[in-house]
C-alpha cells in the first residue's frame, strides 16, 4: 500500500507492582501503512490498549519497564525527549479514545478544546484557530458547527462527542489516527456512523488507522489488517479478508464465534469458556490453553512465536496448519448446524 | 449644729486595722509605703482589662460596678465628700472633696449643708465653676425612674421628697440657696449619710450635657469630668446642641478607656496626699486573653491591671519567692466575706444546733488552701470583715467555733450535734433522713468546685450527706435568690459592702423585711413571718416551724439609728448575735485582692473603699517602661 | 439566573429568619438567669430589675420582642438601618461596633486565607505530583500536625516562642492598618499564620485528593494526546477541575470564619466578632450575641450563595434556572 508510518518491533511494556511484574505487552511487532486500517482485537487486558499508548507516550515511564521499538516515519519514539514526543503526539499521530463521555474536559468548550489542540501545535491566532475547529466539526458531520463549537462537552450527545473527539484527532492533520475502542460506549446505529465515518476520513485525509477494539465484528467491515492480541502477546496477523476467511487461532475462532450475524441469526452465541489470565502469573506455553479445546502436548511448555507456521499470514498456535483447517471447519460446519 | 463625728475608725484603730489587714498573710509587702513615697510625675500608665463589667455603660448615675467606682474616684468625678484612696482604715475615712469639710449637721442630725470650695471646675468641654445646682441635678437624675439609678434606695425614704418616677424639678429635701450652698434635709437621723454622699451617683453632672441622655447608662460616653483626669477627646466634645454630641473617642465601653489630665482641676482645690496625681496619661484597653495581660506585665510591657481577676497561681508563685518580685506582687485586704448559706427555713439547717455543728466542723484552713492559701485572705471566724467595724474583732480576738489551725472541731460539732433533733439516738451524728441528699448549689468554676470535696467530708463528720449542684456563677446566684426553691445549702455566695457601715452588710442582708421572691440577698431568710412566707411563695416542709426563726431587725434598727462609737459597738454586737444565736452562715474567708505591677510603677496604693488599685496614686517611670 | 439568585435570596431570609428566631428563643427565652438583674447591679430592687427590664424591652411579649427585633432588622430602628438595637453591657448602639469588629475579623480571615490558600494549594498539587516521594510524605506529615495541633495551643505557643522569647513580633492585640501599616502587620502576622496553618493543612490534603483523582481522568489523558506540554495539562485542565470543590469549601470556610475566629481572636487579643460573641455570651448581653448570630448567619449563607453562583461559572454542567 503506501508507505510505513508505524513500525513496532519486539515491543515490551513491564510494569512492576506490588504483587509482581504485570506483563501487559509482551513482544509484539507489526506495521500500519498510510491509508490503512489496522484492526487490533482483542479482551481487555490483552495489552492492545497499552501498545498504543505506549506509542503515543502515555504510559507513566517510571513505573514501566519498555524494550524494543516504535519507529514512527523512521524515528524511534522511545529514544525521543519528551518534549520532541509531545510535538509529534497531536501533531502527527491523534488519538481517539474509548469513553467521549468522559475524555473531553467538561469545563471548557468543545471549540475551544480543539483550539487548545491546533495552538499547541501550529502558531496562528485564537480566530484562525476556531475557523479550522468549526471547519473540522463540519466535517466529522456535527450540524451547526460554530454553534456546537460554543457548547460544553455535556450538551452533546455521546455520538458528538465522539465525533468531536475525532474531529480534534484530526484537526491537525496527523499521519496516524489512533482510535481506542471509539465505538464501545456508542449506540449499535451511532457506531455505525461513526465507523462510516473514520472510513471515510481515512481515505479523505489519506492516514493510517489503528482501529482498537474487544469486537472482531468492528473491524469486519473498515479494517485491512487485524491484528489479534492475547495476554499481551499477539495470536495472529494478517489481511482482514484472510483472516476472517481462515483464521489460524482457535482464539480468533472463538472470538469470531461470539460475534452475532446477520446471517446466523437464531444462533446460539458461544462464548469462550474461562477467563482471560493474570498478567502477572501469564499460563506457561501458549497463554491461551487452559482455555483452548485443542491443546495437546507442546501448548503448556514451548511458548508459540508469532510466524509464518503454512498459513497465508503469520499466526503463534502450536496446530499443524491440516489441523487447524480440519478443525475450524468442523467448528463452523456445527455452528451452521446448529442455526438450522 | 454641731459638727458630726464620723462613726467609723479613730484615728487610733486605723493603725489597728492595718497591721491586722496585712498581718494575716505572711508576705512582708508593705502595701502602704509605696504610695506614700513621692511618686514621679509625667508619663503613661498602661493599663488592661479582660472584662468591663459595666452594670450601666459607666453612668454614674446607675453604674455598680465596684472597679468603676474606682475610676470615678480616683480620676474622674469628686464629690461632696470622697475617700483618701489610700489602704486600709484610713481608706475607709471619709474626708472632705468639693465641699469645704464634712458639713454642718443639725443636733437632730436631720439636715446637712456643706459649702463648696472656690476654683472647683467641670472639665471641658464645659469648663465652668461646679454649682450646688450640679450636684441637685445629680439628685434629680437618681429621682428619675428611666434613668435606672441602680442603688437609689440609699437616697429614696432618706432625703425628703426624693421618689422615684418622672424627673423631678425639684426636690424638696435638697436647697441651694446658692452657687456655693446645699443643703439636704433628711426624714431620719442617717448617721452613714456622709458615705452615702461619697458614693459616684452624687457627683456632680452638668445639666446643659446630661439633659441630652435620657436612656440608662448612655450618658457613660459623654462623662464630664470633675476630676483631676478627663476622659480623652472630651475637648472636641461640641456640646452647641444634643445633635452636636459625639460619643468621647477616649471611652469604647467595648474596647478601651482613655484619660488625660483636666486642664480646668485645680490641684489647690484637692489634697496631693489623697489625688497624687502623678501620671499624665492613663490608658485602659480589653484584652481577651487574661493569660496575656499577666505576661505583659511580667514582661514590662504593661503596667497594671484592672478588673476582677487574679493572676494565676504559677505566677503568684514566682512573684511570692522571688525577691525581686516580691515588691510587685500586691496583696490587700478587701472588706468581702465569703461563706456557706444556710437556710433556715429549711431542714436540716431550721435546727440551729445543727448549723452551729456546721461551723463547728467545717475545715475553713482547706477551704481557703483551696483558694490559693494564705495570699487569698485571713480566715473569717464571724460574718464581718474587721475593717467594717474599725478593725475589730479580728479572728483573734472574736472566734465563736474555735479549732487548731481552723481546721475543724470534730468533737465539739459532734456535741452539738447531739442536742439535735435530727440526731434521734444522739450520737453526734445526723440520722434524720432530712441530713440525706442536702440539695447544695455551686458555682461551676475555681476555686468554688475545689471546696466541694472539703465540704463534703466535713459535713460527713456529722452525718449530713451534700448533693452538690454545680451551675454557673449567675444562676447559682439566680437559684439561691429565690426563697420557692427551698435550698438548704449554698457555697456560692459573697458579699461586699458598698461602704464601709455595716448598713451596707449585716444591715441589708439580714433584714427580714428585705425578703422578695426573687433576687432575694437573705438567703438564710432570718427574720422571715408567715405573712412574708406567703408573699415570697415559700412553703417551708412539714417539721420546719416559721415560728422558731429569729428576727435581728428591731437589732439593724437600732444600729441604724446610732451613731458615733456606740454605733460601730451596736454592729459589733449584732454580728456576735448572729454568730452566735442565729447562725446563718459559714463563713470561712475574708478574701484579699491580689495583683501584680510591672517595675516601672515606682509608687502604688490600695483605694479600700473601692477594693481596688488606687489608681491616683500611681506613679510610673517612663525610662523603665518596654 | 436572576430568578435563581432571587429565590435563593428568599432562602437567604428565611435562614436568618429562622436562625434569629432559634436564637432568640434560646437566649431570651430559656436562660435560667434574668438578664436584666445582671445588668441591674449589686443588690438590685424588684422596682430596679422592673426598670432595667423595661428599659431593654424585656417586659414586652415574647413575639412581640422578637417581632420588635425583625421590625428594627429590615427597617432600622433609632440608630439607622440595619436596626441590630443596642448593648446591654455598654448601652450603646450595636451596629457600629459590630461593623468595626467584623472588619477586623475580616482581615484576620482575608489574611488567613491567603496564607492558607497559598500554602495549601501548592504543597497539595506538589504532593500530588510527587506522590510517594520524600516530599509528598513530608509535606502530608506537615499537613497531619497542621491539623491535629489545637489553635489555642499553637497560639500561645507562637506567642511564647516569638513573643516573648525572641522579641521579633510585637505581642497581641489590634493596631488600626491607618495607624500603622508596620504595627498592623506586625500584630496580625501570627494569628494569620496560626489560623491559617490548620486551613493550609486541610486544603493541601484535599488538593492533594482531588488532583490526584483528577490526573487519572479520562479528559487528562486528551490532554497529553493533544500534545499539550505538561504544564498546560496540570495548570488548565487538571488545576481547573481540582480547584472547584476547593471553591466551594474555601465559600464555606470562610463564611464561617466571618463570623468570627473565636479562639484565634481571643488568644491575640483581638477585637474580632468572635471575642465579641464569646464575652456577650459569658456577659449575658443578649442582643450582642443576637447581633453576632444574625451577621455571622448572613456572612455563610451569602457566602454559600455566591460560591453557589461561582460553581455555575466553573463547572458549565451546573446550571440553575
Amino acid at each position: 500500500m503506501g508507505e510505513t508510518l508505524l513500525e513496532v518491533r519486539d515491543l515490551k511494556v513491564h510494569f512492576d507492582t506490588p504483587d509482581g511484574v504485570v506483563k501487559a505487552v509482551d513482544g509484539v511487532s507489526f506495521t500500519v501503512e498510510r491509508g490503512e486500517t489496522l484492526g487490533v482485537v482483542g479482551e481487555s487486558g490483552s495489552g492492545k490498549s497499552v501498545t498504543f499508548l505506549t506509542a503515543m507516550g502515555l504510559i507513566n515511564r517510571k513505573s514501566a519497564h519498555v524494550e524494543g521499538e516504535i519507529l514512527f516515519q523512521g524515528r524511534d519514539l522511545l529514544q525521543l525527549p519528551t518534549d520532541e514526543l509531545r510535538k509529534i503526539r497531536g501533531n502527527y499521530m491523534g488519538m481517539v479514545f474509548q469513553d467521549p463521555m468522559t475524555s473531553l474536559h467538561p469545563m471548557y468548550r468543545v471549540g475551544d478544546q480543539i483550539v487548545e489542540a491546533i495552538r499547541a501545535h501550529e502558531d496562528v491566532d485564537k480566530d484562525k484557530a476556531m475557523e479550522q475547529a468549526i471547519e473540522m466539526l463540519d466535517t466529522v458531520g456535527i450540524q451547526q458547527p460554530d454553534e456546537r463549537a460554543r457548547q460544553y462537552p455535556h450538551e452533546y450527545s455521546g455520538g458528538m462527542r465522539q465525533r468531536a473527539m475525532i474531529a480534534m484527532a484530526l484537526s491537525l492533520n496527523p499521519h496516524l489516527l489512533i482510535a481506542d475502542e471509539p465505538t464501545t460506549a456508542l449506540d449499535v446505529t451511532v457506531q455505525a456512523q461513526i465507523l462510516e465515518l473514520m472510513d471515510r476520513l481515512k481515505s479523505e485525509f489519506n492516514v493510517g488507522v489503528v482501529l482498537v477494539t474487544h469486537d472482531l465484528g468492528v473491524v469486519a467491515d473498515v479494517a485491512q489488517k487485524v491484528m489479534v492480541m492475547y495476554a499481551g502477546r499477539q495470536a495472529e496477523l494478517g489481511p482482514a479478508s484472510k483472516v476472517f476467511e481462515q483464521p489460524l487461532h482457535p482464539y480468533t475462532w472463538g472470538l469470531l464465534e461470539s460475534i452475532p450475524h446477520v446471517d446466523t441469526k437464531g444462533t446460539r452465541l458461544v462464548p469462550i469458556e474461562g477467563s482471560p489470565p493474570s498478567l502477572i502469573h501469564v499460563p506457561p506455553g501458549c497463554a491461551f490453553h487452559p482455555r483452548c479445546p485443542h491443546r495437546f502436548e507442546p501448548c503448556d511448555k514451548e511458548v508459540p512465536d508469532l510466524k509464518d507456521r503454512g498459513g497465508d499470514h503469520p499466526d503463534a498456535c502450536h496446530l499443524s496448519i491440516e489441523a487447524k483447517r480440519t478443525k475450524w471447519a468442523e467448528r463452523e460446519a456445527r455452528r451452521r448446524k446448529a442455526t438450522a | 449644729m454641731r459638727k458630726r463625728r464620723l462613726p467609723l475608725v479613730a484615728l487610733v484603730l486605723a493603725v489597728a486595722l492595718f497591721a491586722a489587714a496585712c498581718g494575716g498573710s505572711d508576705n512582708d509587702n508593705d502595701e502602704g509605703t509605696s504610695g506614700t513615697g513621692e511618686g514621679q510625675t509625667g508619663g503613661t500608665l498602661r493599663v488592661e482589662t479582660d472584662g468591663f463589667g459595666w452594670s450601666n455603660a459607666f453612668d454614674p448615675t446607675g453604674e455598680y460596678w465596684g472597679v468603676a467606682w474606682s475610676y470615678y474616684r480616683n480620676l474622674l468625678t469628686r464629690t461632696l465628700v470622697t475617700y483618701r484612696n489610700t489602704v486600709g482604715a484610713p481608706g475607709n475615712e471619709v474626708v472632705p472633696d468639693l465641699a469645704t469639710d464634712l458639713g454642718q449637721v443639725s443636733d437632730d442630725g436631720k439636715t446637712y449643708t456643706f459649702t463648696l470650695k472656690d476654683g472647683i471646675k467641670f472639665g471641658p468641654p464645659v469648663s465652668r465653676e461646679i454649682t450646688s445646682k450640679d450636684i441637685e441635678y445629680a439628685f434629680r437624675r437618681i429621682a428619675t425612674k428611666s434613668l435606672v439609678a441602680q442603688y437609689a434606695a440609699y437616697y429614696t425614704g432618706t432625703i425628703e421628697g426624693l421618689e422615684v418616677g418622672a424627673m423631678p424639678d425639684h426636690i424638696s429635701g435638697i436647697e441651694t440657696p446658692d452657687d456655693k450652698t446645699i443643703v439636704f434635709h433628711l426624714t431620719k437621723d442617717t448617721p452613714d449619710f456622709l458615705f452615702r454622699l461619697a458614693m459616684p451617683a452624687a457627683g456632680p453632672i452638668p445639666e446643659e450635657v446630661g439633659k441630652c441622655f435620657t436612656k440608662p447608662g448612655e450618658y457613660g460616653r459623654y462623662l464630664i469630668s470633675s476630676g483631676p483626669y478627663m476622659i480623652e477627646g472630651s475637648k472636641d466634645l461640641d456640646i452647641s446642641s444634643c445633635d452636636s454630641m459625639k460619643p468621647l473617642e477616649g471611652f469604647n465601653p467595648d474596647d478601651h478607656l482613655y484619660v488625660e489630665r483636666n486642664p480646668d482641676y485645680d490641684p489647690a482645690t484637692d489634697s496631693k496626699e489623697d489625688r497624687a496625681n502623678y501620671f499624665d496619661e492613663m490608658t485602659i484597653d480589653l484584652n481577651t486573653n487574661p493569660k496575656d495581660i499577666w505576661n505583659k506585665i511580667q514582661a514590662g510591657e504593661l503596667d497594671a491591671y484592672t478588673g476582677s481577676g487574679t493572676p494565676p497561681p504559677d505566677i503568684l508563685k514566682r512573684y511570692s519567692t522571688d525577691s525581686d518580685l516580691k515588691d510587685n506582687l500586691k496583696v490587700s485586704p478587701e472588706d468581702r466575706t465569703w461563706y456557706l448559706t444556710m437556710n433556715l427555713g429549711v431542714a436540716p439547717f431550721d435546727d440551729i444546733h445543727v448549723r452551729k455543728a456546721a461551723n463547728l466542723v467545717m475545715d475553713k484552713d482547706s477551704l481557703r488552701r483551696a483558694w490559693g492559701g494564705e495570699i487569698a485572705g485571713d480566715i473569717a471566724t464571724h460574718l464581718e470583715p474587721p475593717s467594717m467595724t474599725g478593725g475589730t474583732p479580728t479572728a483573734e480576738e472574736y472566734d465563736p467555733y474555735p479549732s487548731d489551725n481552723f481546721a475543724g472541731d470534730v468533737d465539739a460539732a459532734k456535741e452539738e450535734m447531739k442536742q439535735s433533733k435530727y440526731d434521734t439516738d444522739h450520737d453526734g451524728m445526723c440520722d434524720a433522713p432530712e441530713c440525706k441528699g442536702v440539695l447544695t448549689i455551686n458555682r461551676n468554676v475555681p476555686p468554688w468546685t475545689d471546696m466541694e470535696p472539703i465540704v463534703q467530708q466535713s459535713l460527713a463528720k456529722i452525718g449530713i450527706e451534700v448533693d452538690i449542684r454545680e451551675q454557673t456563677p449567675d444562676a447559682a446566684y439566680t437559684t439561691i435568690q429565690t426563697p420557692a426553691k427551698n435550698i438548704p445549702l449554698g457555697m456560692n455566695p459573697g458579699w461586699g459592702k458598698d461602704y464601709s457601715d455595716p448598713d451596707t452588710f449585716v444591715g441589708f442582708l439580714f433584714d427580714g423585711r428585705n425578703i422578695a421572691a426573687t433576687g432575694n440577698y437573705n438567703y438564710s431568710l432570718v427574720g422571715l413571718t408567715a405573712d412574708k412566707a406567703k408573699e415570697v411563695n415559700f412553703s417551708p416542709a412539714s417539721g420546719v416551724n416559721l415560728g422558731d426563726i429569729p428576727s435581728v431587725d428591731s437589732d439593724i434598727d437600732k444600729c441604724l439609728d446610732t451613731a458615733g462609737d456606740a454605733r460601730n459597738e451596736c454592729w459589733i454586737a449584732l454580728d456576735k448575735h448572729l454568730s452566735e444565736d442565729v447562725v446563718p452562715w459559714v463563713p470561712y474567708l475574708w478574701a484579699n485582692v491580689v495583683t501584680i505591677i510591672s517595675d516601672a510603677v515606682t509608687s502604688w496604693d490600695y483605694d479600700q473603699a473601692s477594693g481596688t488599685t488606687a489608681w491616683s496614686k500611681l506613679a510610673v517611670d517612663p525610662s523603665l517602661q518596654k | 439566573m436572576a430568578r435563581y439568585i432571587a429565590r435563593r435570596l428568599l432562602w437567604v431570609v428565611l435562614v436568618i429568619f429562622l436562625i434569629t428566631l432559634i436564637t432568640y428563643f434560646i437566649f431570651f427565652k430559656l436562660p435560667p438567669t434574668d438578664p436584666a438583674v445582671r445588668f441591674a447591679g449589686k443588690a438590685p430592687t424588684p422596682e430596679v430589675i422592673e426598670e432595667v427590664k423595661k428599659s431593654f424591652g424585656l417586659d414586652k411579649p415574647f413575639y412581640v420582642q422578637y417581632g420588635l427585633f425583625v421590625k428594627h432588622l429590615f427597617l432600622g430602628d433609632q440608630y439607622g438601618w440595619p436596626g441590630f438595637g443596642f448593648s446591654f453591657n455598654t448601652r450603646s448602639p450595636i451596629k457600629e461596633v459590630l461593623f468595626d469588629r467584623a472588619f477586623v475579623t475580616m482581615q484576620l480571615a482575608l489574611g488567613a486565607a491567603v496564607f492558607w490558600l497559598v500554602l495549601g494549594i501548592p504543597i497539595g498539587i506538589i504532593s500530588a505530583l510527587k506522590r510517594g516521594t520524600k516530599i509528598d510524605r513530608a509535606v502530608m506529615g506537615f499537613a497531619l500536625f497542621g491539623v491535629s495541633a489545637p489553635v489555642f495551643w499553637l497560639g500561645l505557643m507562637a506567642l511564647f516562642i516569638f513573643w516573648q522569647k525572641l522579641h521579633i513580633i510585637p505581642g497581641s492585640g489590634y493596631v488600626p492598618f491607618s495607624e500603622s501599616p508596620a504595627g498592623w502587620f506586625g500584630h496580625m502576622l501570627l494569628p494569620w499564620i496560626v489560623l491559617s496553618l490548620l486551613f493550609a493543612a486541610f486544603y493541601a490534603r484535599m488538593v492533594r485528593g482531588t488532583m490526584i483523582e483528577t490526573l487519572s481522568e479520562d479528559y487528562i489523558r486528551t490532554a497529553r494526546a493533544k500534545g499539550l506540554p505538561e504544564r498546560t495539562v496540570i495548570r488548565k485542565h487538571a488545576l481547573r477541575s481540582s480547584l472547584t470543590p476547593v471553591v466551594t469549601m474555601f465559600g464555606m470556610d470562610f463564611g464561617t470564619l466571618l463570623g468570627g475566629a473565636i479562639i484565634t481572636e481571643s488568644v491575640f487579643n483581638l477585637p474580632g466578632l468572635g471575642t465579641y460573641a464569646l464575652r456577650s455570651a459569658v456577659e449575658g448581653d443578649l442582643p450582642v450575641i443576637l447581633a453576632v448570630v444574625t451577621f455571622a448567619a448572613l456572612a455563610v449563607t451569602l457566602l454559600n450563595l455566591v460560591v453557589d453562583i461561582t460553581y455555575a461559572y466553573l463547572d458549565p454542567r451546573v446550571r440553575y434556572s
